[in-house]
């Protein structure tokens, strides 16, 4: 195996609300390479935001709280890193792209300021010279044309994809360790999103970094990550490299999410058949069932299931790296 | 009657630019340009197309909840174009549409029975206070919602379920033709699913047409008979959903499906990447408007928009260098 460059363990993450405690994320273990991506799919409210947030230390707080867990990042856990010093890793050496470009750029500020904000606050030795000229840098390497000109613009300027291409150069600018891209093309329209994630891979070659990869799309899971984790309800339900989640994938779950996309072939023909899917819908984290979270929505559930011997746990399964959490795995 | 539900010929919707002091018209968009496109009756047709390429606008159009700029509509048979109020809102019963998000479509200060009743008000359907009682019920029951739903308000149902209740707002007055926006493009992928198989069923059990809008094209494939692609306001390509698939004929369709990232990691990709940014619809390029990012354009297509080109009875395409 590479270098492993970041290494959460057992995370717990709480929110309190008016109805009591809410636990968002619950004994997440996930492990970043050098130069691969690691995907985590799952719906809303899994907890794959809040699981990323944590490893930035971005988790709001009140309400938020890390209540277990370690993240650990070159041999020290993040957790305990005082706050001074987190400034100094996050966005230098831990950055972040997030879902939406509109709103997470300064409307009041060209975008070539906003790329050398994090130079200025990283990258001290540089003189404005060197920083004007980093920009620029980054503003093609990200792809997008004239840009001396762009440097000048404005967000309100750029389209969307372009836009996103900025937060990209924001993120890179310092070349991180880890890149964490939270559903970096969810708003962008197909064709686009095919130029970001073909630049995202492009950059990943040239700079090396670990990225996780946040996304409930499958068919981008399967463009772009190394290593794929499912989670549900808060919990990782399934964990294998991308192949074997593809191809043999044995959480119910996971296979429901997989069959429930209309893939090309199925319409092929005269014969429309149903799409398969997962009835019911995720339960309330406030109100988790005893035994395993996914009982209720499971066409497998066995009494076991109910947790009569405790909850399933996250365990080997065969030889290889593969992890499930299931106590009636599909064969 | 014709075996088409819906006719529409040569629609145009401009929207005027206002600028300067005294706010006056200083160009327009050509948000909806020249399309025309039947609908048999009981068919699905799909309607795809980028963010601003004028597909809920032409779904709107035909609705008349924005007015049209000139072109025909006819439906039943008969021109609604120039319908008056009274007529058009009579009309409504007939057609119906389920809007994109369905949080944002449901008042939060009603009931959901009060929802679903407020439609047959208007339109004067089960005065009678058993009767409506009954139908709500069965409203329930089609779009699988417990009964108990009747007097809860929306903010105690999840996204999938509340698409469900606009679903069975349009289904109230017993309409013929849906346009569905983006039903599905708001929900998470097991329960848009769910709903997707919901609205197959509808259509087969009531003989429903829908005009379905999407700009997810694995979904659009999937429900609809014939698929029609947009580009900045044109229709530039029109065929039967498997056709369309493996036999598409304009660059852009091709390039549209090849940009979907596919389930399957065992997959080579072999991908067209189109360059470039959508124009704006405010100043578009001359000729064919997808010539700046074609990888086949020549110079006729910097200069004249081309025209429809039969391909077969149900295919048809607007390209000079045809695939």
């Amino acid at each position: 195996m590479s270098d492993k460059i970041l290494e959460v363990k057992d995370l717990k993450v709480e929110f309190k609300t008016d109805n009591g405690i809410v636990t968002a994320v619950n004994g997440v273990n996930i492990e970043v390479y050098k130069g691969k991506t690691l995907g985590i799919v799952g719906e809303s409210g899994s907890g794959k935001s809040v699981t990323a947030l944590s490893i930035m230390g971005l988790i709001p707080s009140p309400p938020g709280n890390v209540a277990g867990g370690e993240i650990i990042y070159r041999g020290k856990n993040v957790l305990d890193i005082p706050t001074d010093e987190m400034r100094t890793i996050r966005g230098n050496k831990i950055a972040m792209i997030f879902q939406e470009p509109m709103t997470s750029l300064n409307p009041v500020f060209t975008v070539g300021n906003q790329i050398e904000e994090v130079l200025a606050l990283h990258q001290k030795e540089l003189t404005k010279q060197d920083r004007k000229d980093k920009v620029i840098e980054m503003l093609s390497l990200v792809g997008i044309p004239s840009p001396e000109k762009r440097a000048n613009e404005y967000p309100h300027q750029l389209s969307g994809g372009m836009r996103q291409r900025v937060m990209i150069a924001i993120s890179l600018a310092c070349r991180p360790d880890i890149l964490i891209a939270d559903e970096p093309t969810t708003a962008l329209d197909v064709t686009i999103q095919a130029q970001i994630l073909e630049l995202m891979k492009k950059l990943q070659e040239e700079i090396g970094m670990g990225i996780i990869f946040i996304t409930h799309d499958l068919g981008v899971v399967a463009e772009m990550c190394d290593d794929v984790a499912v989670m549900y309800c808060g919990q990782i339900v399934e964990r294998a490299d991308v192949k074997t989640l593809f191809n043999r994938s044995r959480h119910p779950y996971t296979k429901g999410l997989i069959e429930s996309i209309p893939s090309f072939d199925s319409t092929l023909g005269e014969t429309r058949e149903r799409l398969p899917t997962i009835e019911g819908m995720v339960p309330s984290l406030q109100n988790l069932p005893t035994g395993c979270n996914f009982q209720d929505r499971c066409d497998f559930a066995t009494d076991i299931c109910k947790g009569q011997n405790g909850d399933p746990l996250l365990e080997k399964y065969g030889s290889d790296e593969h992890m499930i959490r299931c106590f009636n795995p599909l064969s | 009657m014709s075996d088409y539900l819906l006719e529409v010929n040569n629609l145009c919707k401009r929207f005027p630019i206002k600028g300067g002091l005294f706010g006056r018209e200083v160009g327009h968009v050509n948000a909806v340009n020249n399309v025309s496109f039947k609908i048999k009756r009981g068919e699905t047709l799909g309607l795809v197309g980028e963010s601003g390429c004028g597909k809920t606008t032409l779904g709107r159009s035909v609705l008349r909840l924005i007015e049209p700029t000139s072109g025909e509509i006819i439906f039943n048979g008969e021109n609604i174009v120039n319908y008056d109020k009274n007529k058009m809102r009579e009309l409504r019963r007939k057609m119906q549409i389920i809007f994109q998000d369905p949080y944002a479509s449901l008042n939060p200060r009603m009931t959901v029975g009060n929802i679903l009743a407020e439609p047959m008000e208007i339109h004067g359907l089960n005065t009678d206070k058993a009767a409506r009682k009954k139908r709500l019920l069965e409203l329930l029951d089609q779009v699988q919602l417990p009964s108990d739903a009747l007097n809860k308000y929306p903010h105690e149902f999840s996204g999938g379920q509340r698409q469900r209740v606009c679903i069975a707002r349009a289904l109230a007055v017993e309409p013929e033709f849906i346009i569905c926006d983006e039903p599905v493009s708001a929900l998470d992928v097991s329960v848009q699913a769910q709903v997707v198989n919901l609205l197959m069923d509808l259509q087969k059990d009531l003989g429903l047409t829908y005009l379905f809008i999407a700009h997810d094209l694995k979904v659009v494939e999937y429900i609809s008979s014939r698929v029609a692609v947009m580009y900045l306001g044109n229709m530039v390509e029109v065929a039967e959903s498997s056709e369309l698939y493996g036999n598409a004929k304009h660059p852009y369709t091709k390039a549209l499906f090849s940009a979907i990232p596919k389930p399957d990691p065992n997959l080579n990709k072999e991908r067209i990447i189109l360059e470039g940014d959508i124009p704006s619809p405010m100043n578009p390029p001359s000729g064919c408007h997808f010539h700046p990012r074609c990888w086949l354009a020549s110079d006729e297509c910097r200069s004249s928009y081309p025209n429809s080109t039969n391909q077969s009875e149900t295919h048809q395409y607007k390209c000079h260098n045809p695939l």
